[in-house]
């Protein structure tokens, strides 16, 4: 007889997940596979999880540096945190339909700052696995796949994992060198070390994305001069009405070099770095005047971008394109060439879906992938497991208040805005239904039936407003815009007529 | 791709073919590459906020009315006609199988052109070559 | 009837196609293009020709004719000719003077000149070229 106590520790010590075959497999305990994860096993489709690491996490074990998120969570925001609602206010929590596993973000939150510490990102998503009773088998590698069948093999340090249907939510952390001659001398961003390691130092940083004005956001008190450098100039995001350029929290650098405090920022590509005994010669040349120039300094860092670390899946079929190797997908994060392969959390921001004026939506950030994984999950449901959807039947009454509704405050349509929609759709024998959150790309490029898909948008001038797309005889034609609303508010007379209006012939 | 492939390609294409080095870089920068599956429509008439798109690799047809009036493939370039007219399109650009294609958006399309006079003019004449097939079907 | 040089410059600063250049580009333009009258009926581009430039309507009219179609109309401000020059195919159209027509003709070489140190020009034409593309596939459609 064995006691409880012995029991107990061999239940610790019993490997979960151990080689064999699936129905699904995850790769990534990162939020994106942290997030399908639990849709999966809420839709009760059995899957395994992996992941290299030895706990929760992905990233946000390691990144930011300078300890900051960029993603906000409002504590305050007149919203109760189980609410759905309140999603809208919380960039950061991962998201669940029973109310007592959502908004775990401000708990754990000191009340310091909107801004979550590293430390405190990656606390929540331990405590999402906690709460909702996801299972990982951390500490197994990926390390490299084959086809067998009609089914994948993935080969790892644990041995080999079989399933028709393969989820990699593997993130874009692997570092990007560009192959400029001497780049051996510069570090990569994924290797800066603690900020007053650069005092006094003369440093040059080649990019001025993000992650470029990050470091000399964080440095700027310690390395002088700094010179940031890139091709093309810097983009704001506050310009780009998006999450795409500078975010606000790094804009420090920008408004020193313009005033001449000891920030320079350059339009120039970087031909080579020579090593010298005063320090490093960085060889550029001016995108103005195709003048050389050149920089003498201590250090460089290349904040030149990350790549998706998918190893030998091209080799399977996996069609990938860009700088960062992303993959080709459709609309529901299936590899367009390698069906059954399916890419979960940052990788998905390669789906780019309407883009209108050139704004992308936030599948890069938590934010917004954490929904885009819903889509993804219910594909794998419908095309591998047979589980439809559940189109809940509507009132015609109730159309028009439904979809304002939607517009204005379902989280989804908020975070990824012109890219994913509530939509209804009337079937032929009459009855309204209810399709849920789509993708909105999907929804305007496929046939179907007869119904409207609402979504809010911003246009080139930064107007935010509601848009409507109408589907009749299996095409949407057009796009239709409401008016917007100070506040954002849609769910008043002026709105409910404008929208009667447009769909009228279809749902009413 | 690494930076010298794209370089490569972007050269390969008739758009480009009068710029430099430096310019091209610079193109690359500017512009987004972006992978779509088949079936899926880039251009879609009557929409507004449409881009700016050269064709990397796969083919798509182009479509009024539901029937195909053109095909279009690798170093085809599409869309600047709504942008510069400040109308939508009055087309669908549908792929016929997984593409890839270079992006701009449409606001920064006029920029873009001012900036590259050699691109513009290849525009130009790609323009003018399709109003003289336009006026001689009719 | 003629246009004195200051005439000209006035004039063409109305001109919608230089809408955007400025004075030293307006005044060059004015020096280098000629002036040239057409009697009622008279081809001032034929079909098939080698293009050697383009022409602005100064005064009267001009009917665009390819094969057995009109394809436009003109008056004073509009421009046409540029095809030619821009793509150096044979005229593809013949234009007739529609009653008693001046022109301003801007030689091929000047014109390509012009395009080549003014972007604004060279932005203006690409708009108004798409803007007949349009008009032009519309119309086959119907």
């Amino acid at each position: 007889m064995v006691s409880r106590r012995a029991a107990a520790a061999a239940a610790h010590t019993e490997p979960i997940f151990p080689a064999g075959s699936y129905d699904v497999l995850v790769v990534g305990s990162g939020p994106g596979g942290l997030q399908v994860s639990y849709y999966l096993s809420r839709l009760g489709i059995d899957h395994a999880v992996i992941s290299a690491d030895p706990e929760p996490g992905g990233m946000f074990r390691r990144y930011p540096f300078f300890q900051r998120l960029l993603s906000w969570t409002k504590p305050h925001a007149q919203l109760a945190h189980d609410s759905t609602e309140y999603e809208r206010y919380d960039w950061n929590s991962l998201v669940a339909f029973e109310p007592e596993h959502r908004g775990l973000m401000p708990g754990l939150m000191d009340g310091s700052s909107e801004f979550p510490s590293r430390a405190e990102m990656e606390a929540g998503l331990r405590l999402f696995v906690e709460r909702t009773g996801l299972r990982v088998r951390y500490d197994t590698t990926w390390q490299g796949t084959s086809r067998e069948g009609d089914g994948y093999v993935l080969h790892t340090s644990a041995g080999d994992y079989r399933s028709r249907v393969v989820i990699f939510a593997v993130g874009i952390a692997e570092p990007l060198l560009p192959d400029t001659p001497g780049i051996e001398h510069a570090a990569h961003y994924a290797d800066t070390r603690e900020a007053a390691s650069y005092a006094d130092r003369r440093l040059f940083i080649i990019g001025k994305q993000n992650s470029g004005f990050e470091l000399a956001s964080g440095l700027l008190q310690w390395a002088s001069p700094i010179i940031l450098a890139s091709p093309r100039p810097a983009k704001l995001s506050v310009n780009l009405h998006s999450l795409d350029g500078v975010r606000a929290r790094y804009i420090q650098p920008w408004e020193d070099a313009e005033l001449g405090g000891g920030v320079y920022i350059l339009n120039a590509s970087i031909e080579r770095i020579e090593r010298h005994a005063d320090g490093l010669a960085v060889h550029t040349r001016r995108s103005d005047t195709a003048e050389p120039f050149v920089a003498q300094v201590d250090e460089v860092i290349a904040a030149s971008g990350f790549r998706a670390p998918l190893l030998d899946l091209p080799q399977v079929g996996v069609s990938v394109f860009g700088r960062s190797g992303l993959p080709a997908m459709d609309n529901a994060y299936q590899s367009a060439t390698a069906p059954g392969i399916y890419f979960a959390g940052t990788i998905g921001q390669a789906v780019s879906g309407l883009k209108k004026y050139g704004i992308p939506a936030n599948s890069g950030a938590v934010h917004g992938h954490r929904y885009n994984g819903r889509l993804l999950v219910d594909d794998v449901a419908r095309r591998w497991f047979g589980i439809e959807r559940p189109r809940p039947e509507v009132a015609p009454e109730d159309v028009v208040g439904r979809l304002l509704a939607s517009a204005t405050v379902a989280p989804e349509l908020w975070h990824q805005k012109s890219y994913l929609a509530r939509a209804l759709s009337r079937d032929p024998d009459g009855v309204i239904r209810d399709e849920g959150i789509v993708s909105l790309a999907e929804y305007v490029d496929a046939s179907g039936p007869d119904g409207v898909a609402i979504t809010v948008e911003t246009d080139d001038s930064g107007d935010i407003h509601p848009a409507v797309y109408v589907r009749r005889r299996g095409r949407v034609d057009g796009d239709a815009r409401l008016d917007s609303s100070p506040l954002h508010d849609y769910r008043d007379a002026e709105h409910r007529a404008q929208l009667a209006a447009l769909i009228g012939d279809v749902l009413a | 791709m690494n930076q010298a492939e794209i370089l490569d390609a972007l050269a390969g294409l008739a758009l480009f073919s009068d710029l430099d080095r430096p310019q091209l870089e610079a193109v690359a920068h500017t512009m987004s590459e972006e992978a779509f599956p088949a079936g899926q429509r880039i251009l879609r008439q009557g929409f507004s906020g449409s881009g700016f798109f050269v064709i990397l690799d796969g083919e798509v047809s182009v479509r009024v009315d539901g029937s195909d009036v053109a095909r279009l493939a690798k170093g085809d370039f599409f869309g600047e006609i709504s942008l510069l007219l400040g109308e939508p399109p009055v087309a669908d650009v549908v792929t016929l199988v997984p593409v890839k294609a270079l992006q701009l958006a449409g606001p920064d399309l006029r920029a873009f052109l001012l900036a590259y006079p050699p691109v513009m003019y290849r525009m130009l004449q790609s323009v003018s070559r399709r109003l003289e097939r336009a006026n001689r079907r009719g | 009837m003629s246009l004195d040089r200051q005439e000209r410059i006035s004039w063409l600063t109305g001109v919608p196609l230089f809408a955007s250049c400025d004075k030293d580009t307006i005044e060059r333009i004015a020096d280098t293009t000629g002036e040239l009258s057409f009697a009622d009926g008279q081809a001032i581009v034929q079909q098939g020709q080698v293009g050697n430039g383009l022409y602005i309507v100064v005064s009267g009219a001009v009917r665009i004719v390819a094969g057995a179609s009109e394809l436009a109309r003109l008056g004073p401000g509009d421009f046409f000719g540029e095809l030619a020059v821009i793509d150096q195919q044979p005229r593809n159209a013949t234009a007739y003077a529609d009653g008693p027509t001046d022109c301003l003709a801007l030689a091929s070489w000047d014109l390509i000149a012009l395009l080549e140190r003014d972007s604004g020009l060279a932005m203006n034409l690409l708009r108004e070229l798409a803007r007949r593309l349009r008009r032009a596939d519309a119309q086959l459609r119907h």
